[in-house]
């Protein structure tokens, strides 16, 4: 798994690619929280290169969501391939992760 | 005809990317449809952390083996561990309304197979049946 972090007109975007699982969940939680506890107002996650989600993975956006929430901040997902919605779809947690088709339409919400 | 084949790795999580390759190559052999055979690839994973986290409480120096046996009316995955004897009362996941991190490895595993049942018999260490029926919708 690789993770990027970048500047989008003052927007804080995480990009990630690749496989997400028991090995490389602690070091997205290390970058995860390690941007949320300056409690940003809105992180942006681009899911477009992960090619696989474990539940070690889905439990870390779990914590990074309830901790955004614990300060009124927003988690927002977006680009999502379909097999990691099918995931998402399948724990309920399309209903709680904030998700969207792009990036503009994440911003604009 | 019985196909069949047997692996074993160190369970350090590193490893469990491996682990994926080969359960995606024997269940496409299988002749599954990708959409069983990721989730196949997500359940033998989960099983495999499961080992890790709870059998060796993440002691990364012990074995895991695996064996995956195919024949015309199942798909058989067995893991192999010797580490603390697991507890089938206190292994059912969580409520999926109850959002918290953890407790969907166990789901992942139900959703595609058909038995998901321990070797009672086994006086130490765990063995961990998994079977999906063949030709049979879940």
């Amino acid at each position: 798994m690789n993770i990027e972090v970048i500047d989008h007109k003052g927007k804080k975007v995480l990009t990630l690619s690749g496989e997400i699982d028991m090995y490389s969940s602690p070091e997205l939680r290390e970058e995860l929280m390690g941007i949320l506890i300056k409690k940003v107002p809105a992180l942006y996650i681009d899911f477009r290169e992960v090619s696989y989600i474990d539940s070690s993975g889905i439990a870390t956006f779990v914590e990074g969501l309830k901790y955004v929430k614990s300060y009124g901040g927003r988690l927002q997902f977006f680009s999502i391939p379909k097999g990691i919605m099918d995931i998402f779809k399948f724990s309920k947690l399309d209903r709680v992760f904030e998700i969207y088709g792009n990036l503009d339409d994440a911003i604009n919400s | 005809m019985k196909d069949s084949l047997r692996i074993s790795f160190p369970s350090h999580p590193k490893y469990l990317s491996v682990v994926r390759l080969v359960t995606v190559k024997i269940a496409e052999q299988c002749g599954f449809e990708e959409k069983i055979i990721e989730e196949i690839r997500l359940a033998v994973d989960e099983a495999c952390a499961n080992i890790i986290k709870h059998a060796y409480k993440g002691d990364t120096s012990k074995e895991i083996v695996l064996k995956y046996m195919n024949t015309k009316k199942k798909f058989t995955v067995i893991l192999e561990d010797r580490g603390i004897k697991a507890d089938i009362r206190l292994i059912k996941g969580r409520d999926l309304e109850d959002v918290r991190p953890g407790g969907l490895g166990v789901h992942f595993i139900r959703r595609v197979f058909d038995v998901f049942e321990y070797d009672e018999k086994r006086t130490k260490g765990n063995k961990l049946i998994l079977i999906k029926y063949l030709g049979r919708e879940k």
